[in-house]
């Protein structure tokens, strides 16, 4: 797929997040937008996957850490052949599959339950050392939050993981500098987020979360190194293409009117 | 059986199991000495995942590892992994029903005794009680143990078992059975009081039942290994016999035997039941045995409680 491809995916699953919130009436709409880019790279590119078989157990694994960006995965999965897309408006609603944080036993594709902040790397460690028992050669990606970084957990998972020298465990930084409650750098001392994680004994690299090619090489470089798990510190806008959405923590939770879903259109439809 | 403890016995229990099943693996939040699990860890050295001292990693790293079709065992001290990695236990394992086991180590005060109150555990049952979909075990001696782990590992999803800390007697003859779920009668006297005792004090529910036995009181002593799912039928004939209980535990009395067994009684067989127990206040350092007397559990205060719940 060419990077212009990619790209075109990436919008468009920002799009069916800006319709989905509309339509269900509830979510997380600006937190999906920082790791849009990351996603169309993993689910229509990377990733070893077989939507006919969901537990298929030779597959790669995904952690949406950040659970609370689901619809975006539930937009990537509905695309990727795993429900019909109309499943997505049911977002939230009690007749539906589509939990408010991503649910392993209700959704087809989902590999764990997610949405409580920090435990995404723990999670994703062990699957990563779970397959490796088993002879079963995969890659674990996990996209965290920054401001979910916070939480000790992360830290606690991240030396275990260098300990295990889990270089099939791949974990994507969305540092796009905001949390519920405002700016990361304004609530905590977690920035600079590589330097930790360099101290932590994994393997970093920093890139431009919205390049494809970059997110891309990141990737292939991550796994070259077999013997450290991989942090790709990603730095992101919140909210990214969405006109009155980027970099405005509003977003953090809020639905989109009628007119703004329009403005979301216009905005994307070259892009899509 | 020589069995020293609870510990030894239910570890010999898995190691026995592990050599059958590959997929067995314990998770130890540097608890692998207290578990017992040096030996597991010299015959499969590349099957125990020893974190540091992380429950809440552990806990996840656990139930990473079982959705991949792992068997994880957690193994760590009762209070650090059910309140130190609650969330984790209740999102990640028992929400999505992982086949993850959990084994708290030095429950209840006899567990803990002289390192004081941080060391001491007596809310785990009630904080795991609480999660739909988690079971709970509680052997009562080192024999019971051994099959109680085994029975735990036959139950699929989560499944939490309470062990000591090298301070609980044997009470049961060789070959006692155990039962996952089942309720067993210890001693029958007869049926003037019901003693429901869960855990490593059931030797002062016998004590207790046959002082009472001499002063011409006849109870029956019910041994509840099983806390959930629990055994509502056969607590219901007992207390339907009896007609007053008492539950004896090394647990706060609020959230497990307990107010379990009044569950029960207020649902099936509606009637008098005291709990004995650690009387909802922390108690401090000392020795086992003082230290239970001390706090809610002499064999006087079960006789004083039965001697109550007849009236």
């Amino acid at each position: 797929m060419t990077v212009e491809e990619l790209s075109r995916i990436a919008n468009r699953l920002r799009l069916d997040v800006v319709e989905t919130v509309h339509l269900a009436g509830d979510g997380h709409p600006g937190p999906c937008m920082s790791i849009a880019d990351i996603m169309a790279v993993l689910f229509f590119e990377e990733m070893k996957l077989d939507p006919a078989n969901p537990r298929w157990p030779e597959r790669d694994r995904f952690v949406l850490s950040k659970g609370h960006a689901c619809p975006i995965l539930y937009a990537a999965l509905a695309r990727k052949g795993y429900f019909p897309l109309e499943e997505l408006k049911g977002l939230r609603s009690l007749g539906s599959f589509l939990q408010g944080h991503p649910d392993m036993n209700k959704i087809p594709g989902v590999d764990t339950v997610s949405g409580s902040l920090g435990n995404g790397v723990a999670i994703g460690l062990g699957m990563a050392l779970g397959c490796r028992m088993q002879g079963i050669e995969n890659y674990v990606y996990a996209i965290v939050g920054d401001g979910e970084e916070e939480e000790g957990i992360i830290w606690e998972a991240a030396m275990a993981a260098a300990k295990f020298k889990a270089g099939n465990l791949i974990v994507f930084a969305d540092l796009n500098n905001h949390q519920s409650g405002g700016k990361v750098t304004e609530l905590s001392s977690l920035y600079p987020v590589a330097d930790k994680w360099n101290a932590f004994h994994w393997h970093v690299q920093e890139i431009d979360g919205h390049d494809i090619t970059q997110i891309q090489a990141a990737i292939a470089e991550a796994k070259k190194v077999t013997d450290k798990p991989s942090l790709i510190a990603c730095k992101t806008v919140k909210g990214k293409n969405i006109p009155y959405m980027e970099d405005n923590n509003a977003w953090h939770k809020r639905v989109p009117t009628d007119e703004e879903v329009e403005i979301a259109r216009e905005a994307l439809k070259d892009k899509i | 059986m020589a069995l020293k403890s609870t510990r030894e016995a239910a570890m010999l229990a898995i190691q026995e199991l592990a050599r059958e099943d590959e997929k067995i693996v314990i998770v130890s939040p540097d608890a692998v000495a207290a578990a017992r699990a040096t030996k597991f860890r010299e015959e499969f050295p590349d099957r125990v995942i020893e974190v540091g001292i992380a429950e809440q990693d552990a806990v996840d790293l656990a139930a990473g590892l079982a959705t991949t079709g792992m068997k994880p065992i957690v193994v760590s001290y009762a209070g650090f992994l059910t309140m130190r990695a609650c969330e984790m236990i209740r999102t990640f394992i028992a929400y999505p029903g992982l086949n993850v086991k959990l084994i708290g180590l030095n429950g209840g005060m006899l567990g803990g005794e002289r390192e004081g109150v941080t060391h001491q555990f007596y809310e785990d049952i009630g904080i795991l009680r609480s999660m739909p979909g988690v079971k709970i075990i509680t052997p009562a001696d080192g024999q019971q143990a051994y099959f109680a782990a085994k029975a735990m590992m036959e139950q699929e999803g989560p499944c939490y078992l309470r062990l000591g800390s090298g301070r609980e007697p044997e009470v049961f003859p060789d070959g006692t059975p155990f039962t996952f779920g089942k309720v067993r009668e210890v001693k029958n006297y007869g049926n003037d009081v019901a003693i429901f005792a869960s855990g490593f004090i059931m030797d002062r529910a016998i004590a207790a039942l046959d002082e009472l036995h001499e002063a011409g009181i006849n109870g029956t002593l019910v041994d509840v290994s099983t806390i959930k799912p629990m055994d509502s039928e056969g607590v219901a004939a007992v207390l339907s016999r009896c007609g007053c209980a008492v539950t004896v535990e090394d647990h706060n009395i609020y959230g497990a035997l307990g107010d379990a067994i009044c569950e029960v009684a207020c649902r099936l067989n509606p009637c008098r039941v005291l709990r004995v127990g650690l009387q909802d206040k922390y108690p401090r350092s000392g020795k086992a045995a003082e230290l239970l007397d001390a706090y809610g559990l002499a064999v006087k205060d079960i006789v004083a409680a039965a001697r109550e719940a007849m009236k």
